[in-house]
């Protein structure tokens, strides 16, 4: 009967693992034990014979290519400055789209009680829009009557007084009404606070960033290949 | 080849040192694949699943044998496989019989290629070699491939294995073993040599 021990100190000994006194001490228990000495021989026929297996050769080259492990061209430092280019560029023309939205926002809000803008603004905008119709219609027939009351002004000193209210009435509200429209010509013009030009300015700066990086980018990865 | 400054540079991302490096390794690498999987494209699979984790992973590498550290990785994907193949299973290697008996020596009745009178004793020996590892446990094979048929030492199968040097002491003793019981029936295989040692002592 084997013990799996010293078939493990056989196995050890075939390979050379033993210490010598060790290796003493089991060769002079392999000599006195035949068992021993058949174990030994069938672990070195299967030990032999695993050695004897023919190597084989692998059937074709292993070897890595970059696309394989991943690896990707090493670019220039100019690629990353057009990158960031790119990148800010298109960062500012979004910036100047919101801020010229806004403003613009901002000046209809508050030009819309005058205006009588938007569904909800019935109430205000019913009232002053007929002020604002009439004035033009006014407008004439206050001048027409101004032009009398020059001439007539001497005779009657209390009608000459109510003709002088109720021209510096018409006036300010002649005033009131020219006065609107300018305004609002100058908020409109006020709308865009980042001009056009700018913003295709940086369109133009994104496209030739863009393509830039693009050719440097294929141009390394020509050289790499 | 400088295999030290190989590695170096393979460590800094050079790829041309190691495909150097792969072409020194490929045979070695591919021949203890086919022997642990017994399959030659499950075994290309494995190797080159191997060398590209290995280049991913060669800053891990610490010095030592180089080729101990390949072997590792190998085996690795190599275990990774086998468990692919368990989750999948295919054909069944031993076959059986109607009531579900295996069939003794199933390798001479399933391959018709095996037959001595169509192929060289050679080759008839490997298969036999090979249907007698099949039978091993993984760890055992492992052990047994590396050192008798890699010819690598304890250290470095214990190495390849992660596993300490003793437990490599007590895997091989066991595949040996059980190897030659299972080499007993291929008998008129095995060259004269050993073949007149294990009469002579039976």
């Amino acid at each position: 009967m084997k013990n799996f021990n010293d078939i493990e100190l056989l196995s050890s000994y075939l390979d050379g693992q033993l210490n010598s006194a060790d290796s003493v001490r089991l060769e002079s228990r392999i000599s006195s034990h035949p068992e021993l000495a058949s174990a030994l021989n069938d672990l070195r026929v299967a030990r032999g014979v695993l050695r004897k297996l023919p190597a084989r050769k692998a059937p074709r080259n292993f070897t890595l290519t970059r696309k394989m492990v991943g690896q990707k061209p090493p670019l220039p430092r100019s690629y990353s400055i057009f990158q960031f280019a790119t990148g800010f560029a298109t960062l500012l023309l979004v910036f100047s789209f919101a801020i010229n939205a806004l403003s613009s926002a901002r000046t209809f809000g508050a030009a819309a009680p005058a205006f009588g803008m938007g569904g909800g603004g019935g109430g205000p905008a019913a009232t002053e829009a007929p002020v604002a119709e009439s004035a033009p219609v006014e407008e004439p027939s206050l001048q027409f009557a101004a032009v009398p009351t020059q001439t007539a002004s001497s005779p009657n000193a209390d009608d000459a007084r109510q003709l002088e209210t109720a021209t510096a009435e018409a006036l300010m509200t002649k005033e009131a009404v020219a006065g609107s429209e300018p305004q609002d010509q100058s908020s409109v013009a006020n709308d865009t606070v980042i001009p056009f030009s700018w913003q295709v300015i940086l369109v133009i700066i994104i496209l030739i960033s863009v393509v830039a990086a693009i050719a440097i980018n294929q141009n390394a990865k020509r050289k790499w290949q | 080849m400088d295999e030290t400054a190989l590695i170096q540079s393979a460590q800094n991302g050079d790829l041309d040192s190691f495909n150097t490096l792969i072409l020194h390794y490929q045979d070695s690498v591919f021949h203890t694949a086919l022997r642990i999987l017994s399959d030659e494209d499950l075994a290309a699979d494995a190797t080159q699943e191997a060398f590209i984790s290995a280049f991913r992973s060669i800053s891990s590498f610490r010095g030592g044998s180089f080729k101990a550290w390949m072997m590792r990785t190998v085996t690795n994907a190599c275990y990774d496989e086998l468990r692919r193949r368990k989750r999948r299973p295919t054909t069944p290697l031993e076959p059986e019989t109607e009531d579900g008996e295996e069939i003794d020596s199933p390798r001479w009745l399933a391959d018709p290629n095996m037959t001595p009178a169509e192929k060289s004793e050679a080759d008839e020996l490997e298969h036999a070699i090979q249907h007698c590892l099949d039978a091993l446990p993984t760890d055992f094979r492992t052990a047994v491939v590396l050192a008798d048929i890699q010819g690598m030492d304890y250290s470095e199968v214990a190495i390849a294995s992660q596993v300490p040097v003793g437990t490599i002491k007590s895997r091989l003793a066991r595949a040996r073993l059980r190897l030659r019981e299972c080499l007993r029936g291929f008998e008129e295989l095995l060259p004269a040599s050993f073949r007149l040692e294990s009469e002579s002592n039976s």
